[in-house]
Formats: C-alpha cells, structure tokens, sequence
C-alpha cells in the first residue's frame, strides 16, 4: 500500500471526471442559487431581491399541490418497489428454472426509455381498446380515466415507474441476499429455526443495509420524476398532476419566471440533501477512512 | 427439503406474474406494430392475426425526422460512452491506487454531486448554452450525458481497479515503467470487465434520456426518444401503428444490448451502489 503518496499525478487523473461535475454541475448548482435570490428573465439584468422568490413559490397553490403530488408518488414508487423487490428477490434466491432466461425478462424494462414506457402503458390503460381496460371490465370495473382524474393520472405515472425501476431495486437486493452465506441457514436450520423465524432473523437483518441503499437511491432519483408526468399527463388537468419537476420547467420554460424556478430547484436541492444526510454522513467518514487514516 | 406440492405450485403462479408483469408491454407493443390498424383496435385484443410491414413502410415515408434522430442518438451515445468511460478510468486508478486527504474530499465531493436533480441545473445551463451557441448540437448531449455519469463511473472503475493486485504495479514501477505506462498497459486492459460496466450504464442512459434532450436540442441535434415524444404528441390516439413501430426499433437494439450485457449490468448495480 502507498501511504501519503504524491499529490501531483493523482491530481491529473481525477481532474477530467471533477472538471466535469464542477463546471456543469456545481457551479451551475450554486449559480441557481444566486438566481433564486434576483428577479431575472430571458434578456434581462437580474436584480437582487431576497427571499422574495421563495415567499412567492411557497405562497403559490400549485406549488404545495406539486409538491403533495411528488411526495405521494414518491412513497408508493419506492415502498412498493422495494416490497416487490424484496419479494421478487427471496424468489430467485430460494431456486427458479431458466435463472438466466428468467432474469434477463426481469431486467428487460431497464432498457426501456421513458418515452417508450409511456407509449406502453399509454395503450394499455386506453379507455376503448387497452389490454388492462378490458382485464379490469372481465373483472367488472371501471377504466382507469388517468387523462381525466388527477389522482387515476398519478396513479398510472407511479405504475410506470415502478415498472421502469423495478430491475435496479432488485439486483441490488438481489445481490446482497446472494451474499448472505448459506452456513448462516445451515445453522439456524440445525438450531430448529422455522422458514419464517429464519427470513426474520437471517435473511431481514442482513439485507437491511442493502435495503435503506437501494431506498435512499431510489428517494433521491423518484424525486426527480419529469418525463413520466409530462410525457403523460403534461401536468393536467388543470395543473392537478404537476410534480415538482414539471412545476420548475413550466415556470422557467413556460411563464418565464427564472427566480421562482431557481427557488423550486434550490428547495429541491436542499430537499434531496436533507433526504441523503445519514448516507452523507457516513460517507463522509468512510471517504476519509479509506484516502486518509 | 421437503417439497410441499402447494409451494411448487405458488412459486410457479409467482413467476408467471412476474413475467407477465415485465414482459407484457414490451411484447405489446412489439406485436402491435406488425398488426393493421383495425387489429390493433380489436376487442378483444388479437393474438393471431396477419402480420404486416404497412407501419414500418409508413414509419420510413413519413417520419424521416425518426431516423435522423437515431443516427444523433447513435452519435451522442458514442461520444458519451467513450469519454465518460475514459475519465472515470482515469479517476478509479487514481482512487484506488493513491492515498491522500485531498483525495477523500474529492470522492465526497463526486457522489456529494449526485444529490444535485439534473433539471435544476438546466436553469443556468440554458442561457450559457445558448450563448456559447452549442444548443442543438451532439456536443453539448455527449458533455452532460458523460458528466451525470462519472460519478458512478469513477465509484464501478474503484471497485473494478481495487481487485488487481497492487504488486502488479509495484512490480511494473520497479521495471522503471511510469505511471502512465502502467495504467495503460497494465490497469487498463485488466479492469476492462469493469469498462464495459460502466459502458453499459451510459449506453442505455444516453440512448433513452429525454429531459436534457428536450430541453437542449430541437432540429439539427434532436435524439430518437425525443422524435417519439413528439409522435405521441402529434399522433393523439390516430397513428398507434407507426408509433409502435417507431418505439420497437427505438428499444430492440439496446433490449438486445441489455440481455447480452446482463452479467456486467448487474456487477455495475452492485459495485456502484453498495460501495461508497
């Protein structure tokens, strides 16, 4: 091991990948911040205005509802993600058929884009001709009205996004309950442990950190959620389906407010960091265990 | 263990939901597009019918717009591909072979980054692009692109990196070779598996993205997933047909891609999440 080794060379070689998220990402990052304190548009000296920004976009109704929105699609997408994850995972580990076949189909919806996702279930949900449309009315009941119904719109926006990221919540669930070492089963097998009192007591504890990883992961990036929504609902009706995200593009792109869309994405900022602060935490002291003992 | 009749039964039901589940759409759609409008709409839906070129045929005459958009996308993959995987090769060498404070506070700061939601920075990144005059050119999709994934590139290359044995080097640097010489010659060609890990995360990333499409390109530069927004946006329940035919040759290439690549998608997921 090269302890305290020279400075210089390890410079050059980090240097392309932290030009990179310097220029594009972080320096932007803080500039939203300046932005969010000035009254600016296209063309237009910003002006320095305080907080008056914030006050706006924290006073305005649509606001809270995007955000109301992004919070409910964000808990379902990812608590049942990783509910099916974990289900889907205890199901491959415990011995399935065609293994590889099995998890390529498994993995297939991670090629998908986004666009194509909703093309996808688009159709399926459509009113008159969609395959789920008649499975619901061979059951008797009703059609999803997702272009209709705000809450039947985010309720097919979280379906296609659980089906999106299933794949990623799984094989990082997946691979953490393959690293479980099967002696640990023998053992409590021997001790007379039930099926059940060995998921809770071996399998459960040990994949827990795998579990908040995956969680925290998905928290940050369903917080994101744009093209889902816009692609299909664009917000509608009546703004009742905005999340965030859209929130921010239609007041920078559409209403051409650059302050209040700098405000929403410095509170979304700060929100995905709040969200992250235990991993950064840890992080922070694993980093500087690892470069720096 | 015993084999309780009922499990085996239950395991099966599982599985069939679980393919069902992931598979449907795509097979959806994939079919759809060989079927003629009025088997599309049939109620209920056809299994068998008589397949037909007529989307594909029309796909071509109508929607040149589609193609040009997957040679850009082609473009723009490969540049990001190729520099997003270089540099986070660079970096993971430096990570997993130099030792400094400087160094943990660089790792920070690259995941750190990650937390910051991509659209946040279109803000800024929108009138600079402008007038840097890149807008609507492959230049400025293969920068972001590559940039939101060194990160996670930097964090699979460490991973990769940290299982060649450091004697190799100590051994090569004894032979009077730099360190140029050995990441080149020797780090390089061994982490390779760990190379198209991160390949295959740019790759379907670049390829299917929308959001910095959208919002950065609108003729010269447009990507395919973007072309098929505004088929979605143009066709309004009329052209189902084309639109799936555009969105199957949109996926099947990179779908093959991910099936084939499995092994290093998975190895990617997991140095990538569970490290760092």
């Amino acid at each position: 091991m090269e302890q305290r080794s020279p400075l210089l060379p390890a410079l050059g070689f980090i240097a392309p990948v932290q030009l990179f998220v310097g220029i594009i990402i972080f320096i932007p990052a803080l500039y939203v911040f300046w932005l969010s304190l000035t009254e600016s548009s296209f063309g237009q000296a910003p002006v320095f205005v305080g907080l008056a920004n914030y006050g706006r976009v924290l006073a305005d109704a649509y606001f809270w509802k995007a955000l109301a929105n992004t919070v409910i699609v964000v808990l379902i997408v990812v608590h049942v993600e990783l509910l099916l994850g974990l289900g889907m995972a205890l199901l491959f580990a415990s011995g399935v058929p065609f293994r590889p076949l099995l998890l390529a189909a498994v993995l297939a919806p991670y090629a998908v884009s986004e666009v194509s996702a909703v093309v996808m279930w688009r159709f399926l949900f459509d009113p008159e001709v969609g395959f789920a449309t008649q499975a619901l009315a061979a059951l008797g009941l009703p059609p999803l009205e997702w272009a209709v119904v705000p809450w039947q719109g985010l309720l097919l926006v979280s379906m296609l996004s659980i089906w999106l990221h299933l794949p990623f919540t799984f094989v990082i669930l997946y691979a953490a309950r393959l690293a479980i070492p099967g002696e640990l089963y023998e053992a409590a097998q021997m001790d007379g442990a039930s099926h059940f009192a060995r998921f809770r007591r071996v399998t459960l504890p040990l994949l827990v950190p795998a579990m908040l990883i995956a969680m925290l992961f998905r928290y940050i990036f369903a917080f994101r959620l744009f093209s889902e929504v816009w692609l299909l609902t664009g917000g509608g009706p009546a703004r009742q389906t905005e999340v965030l995200a859209v929130y921010l593009y239609l007041e920078a792109f559409r209403y051409n407010a650059f302050g209040d869309a700098a405000a929403t994405g410095w509170l979304l900022v700060v929100a995905s960091l709040v969200l992250a602060l235990w991993y950064l935490r840890r992080l922070y002291k694993e980093m500087f265990a690892t470069y720096a003992p | 263990m015993r084999r309780n009749p009922l499990l085996i039964a239950l395991k099966g039901l599982a599985i069939l939901v679980v393919l069902a589940w992931s598979l449907i759409p795509i097979a959806m759609i994939m079919l759809s597009s060989f079927k003629t409008d009025r088997d599309i709409f049939a109620v209920p839906p056809r299994l068998a019918f008589q397949p037909t070129w007529t989307n594909y045929v029309a796909l071509w005459e109508r929607w040149g717009d589609f193609f040009h958009g997957l040679l850009n996308s082609l473009i723009v993959t490969a540049g990001a591909t190729i520099v997003a995987v270089l540099a986070s090769a660079v970096a993971g060498y430096a990570y997993s072979r130099f030792r400094h404070k400087v160094l943990a506070g660089s790792a920070f700061f690259l995941i750190f980054i990650r937390l910051i939601p991509p659209i946040v920075i279109t803000l800024p990144l929108f009138p600079a692009v402008n007038w840097l005059g890149l807008n609507d050119t492959h230049f400025i999709l293969i920068i972001l692109y590559a940039t939101f994934f060194v990160s996670l590139g930097t964090l699979v290359m460490r991973t990769f990196i940290d299982q060649i044995p450091k004697e190799i080097d100590e051994a090569a640097h004894l032979d009077g070779a730099s360190r140029l010489q050995v990441l080149y010659k020797l780090i390089l060609p061994l982490s390779a598996q760990g190379m198209v890990a991160v390949a295959v995360f740019v790759i379907v990333y670049a390829w299917n993205e929308f959001l910095f499409a959208f919002i950065f390109t609108t003729t010269r530069a447009k990507t395919a997933p973007l072309v098929l927004s505004e088929m979605i946006g143009a066709v309004e329940g009329v052209e189902w047909g084309v639109l799936f035919a555009a969105s199957t040759v949109q996926l099947l290439p990179v779908l093959i891609f991910v099936v084939l690549a499995q092994k290093h998608l998975v190895a990617g997921l997991t140095a990538g999440s569970t490290k760092g």
